[in-house]
Parts: C-alpha cells; structure tokens; sequence
C-alpha cells in the first residue's frame, strides 16, 4: 500500500483522535473550574473522569502525535511555517493537558486545586490549531 | 486514588526519565559522531526522532507530576534540567525513588 493511499485514512484517524483528545481536555477543565468555583460540587464525577482521561484522554493525545508526526512525515511539511507554528500550540496544548492531569489527580485525593484558569487557552490553542490546518498559509 | 496508583505513576515518571536519558546518549555519544566521523547518517535519522518523542513523553509526565504537587521548585527545575544533560536522567531515578518512598510514607503533600 503507497504512501498517498495512506494518507486519508492517517488524516482520519488523526482528526478522530483529535476529537476525543480536545473533548477531554475542555471536558476536564470545566469541571475543574466548577471544582473551583463551588468546592466539593465534582467529587461524585472526578474518579470516572480521571479514569476517562487515564484511557481515553491521554492515549488520544498520544494517537494524536503519532498520526500527526507520521502525516507530517509523509506529506514533507516540516519546514512549512504553519506546521512549526502550529506545532507551538500543539506542545501547549499537551502541557496544558498534563497540567489538568496532575490537578484532576489532587482533587481525587482529595487536595486543593491551585487557581489556574486553562480554558480560554484551550480555545485559543484549538481555534489556532484548526485554522492553521486548513488554511495552510 | 490509591497510593499505589501514584507510586505507578512515579514508576512511570522513573522509567520515561531512563528512557529519555538512553536515547539522548545514543544520540549525542553514538549517532553523532558517527555522522561526523564516519559520514553515516542513518543513525541520526532513526535516533533524532526516537529522542525526540522520548523527550516530549518524558516532559509531559513531568509536567503532570510537578501539578499535582508535592516537588520543590527546585526540584521541578531538577526535573527538566536534567532531560538537557546527557546521563543526568539516570541520576533522576533516585529522585524519584525518593519521592516514591515519601508518598508511601505519607509525606507527600
């Protein structure tokens, strides 16, 4: 099998996987916030969903770089400046990611949140992500 | 969550910091100068990106580690200063064994 026929089902399988790994990472950060604004409002949730983002999350972000690192590969897009650009906002995004991980894990046990604010960068990091890739410019 | 699972987690952190501190030997001790002296790319070519997804796992499970609390901050310094210095990940093994031990003892915060 070459490497164009390929090459839609990486980009499916990337755009799917970015999906799921989005989905969570906004999903946590909400609820954080709602952790934050009304103590002990989350607790019945934050085990199911620091399961979720221990088997679905977290192996998303993983899919997500490997499809995009093999699309990028493939397609010889790495000294385009869209992709460098837009690889900054991905490498946030996945620290942002690892950020509510280790928070969504304190408030599990049971431990204060420190005051962080993750979603208006998540947004922003999303929005730049996806205009970029379509775009190309 | 169990301390069990953090003590995994650690475990996780310790075995991504070994890995990372691997590749980049390989890569600046054995691919490099193979590149220099012998003309040999190849080595460069599968090290460069093998390293570099090490790196980027190694990172991310420092990040979520360090937010979870319970690091100095210069500890959290230590932990990202040492994926820069070739060897220095092998050390961070018993930093984090330090820590592993602390949380059995309750010490974490």
């Amino acid at each position: 099998m070459s490497l164009a026929t390929l090459y839609p089902w990486l980009k499916a399988l990337h755009v799917v996987s970015a999906f799921f790994f989005v989905a969570g990472t906004v999903t946590t950060s909400m609820v954080l916030a709602a952790e934050r604004a009304n103590p002990g409002s989350v607790e019945p949730v934050a085990g199911f969903l620091a399961k979720s983002e221990r088997w679905l999350t977290t192996p998303a972000m993983l899919l997500v770089w490997a499809f995009g690192l093999t699309l990028a590969v493939t397609a010889g897009w790495f000294s385009s400046t869209w992709l460098q650009i837009k690889f900054a906002f991905v490498v946030v995004l996945s620290a942002v990611h690892g950020i509510q991980s280790g928070q969504l894990r304190r408030l599990v046990r049971n431990k204060a949140l420190k005051p962080r604010t993750t979603l208006p960068l998540i947004l922003v990091c999303v929005m730049a992500v996806l205009v970029l890739v379509v775009v190309k410019p | 969550m169990s301390d069990d699972y953090e003590s995994t987690q650690l475990r996780w952190l310790g075995m991504l910091s070994v890995l990372e501190a691997t590749t980049l030997v390989l890569l600046v001790a054995v691919a490099v100068p193979l590149k220099h002296i012998a003309g040999w790319n190849v080595a460069v070519h599968v090290m460069g990106p093998v390293h570099g997804l090490a790196f980027l796992g190694y990172c991310w499970a420092a990040i979520q580690a360090i937010a979870e609390g319970g690091w100095s901050r210069s500890e959290a310094v230590r932990l990202f200063a040492v994926a820069f210095i070739p060897f220095a990940g092998f050390a961070n093994a018993r930093l984090i064994a330090r820590k592993s031990a602390a949380l059995r003892t309750g010490v974490v915060q």
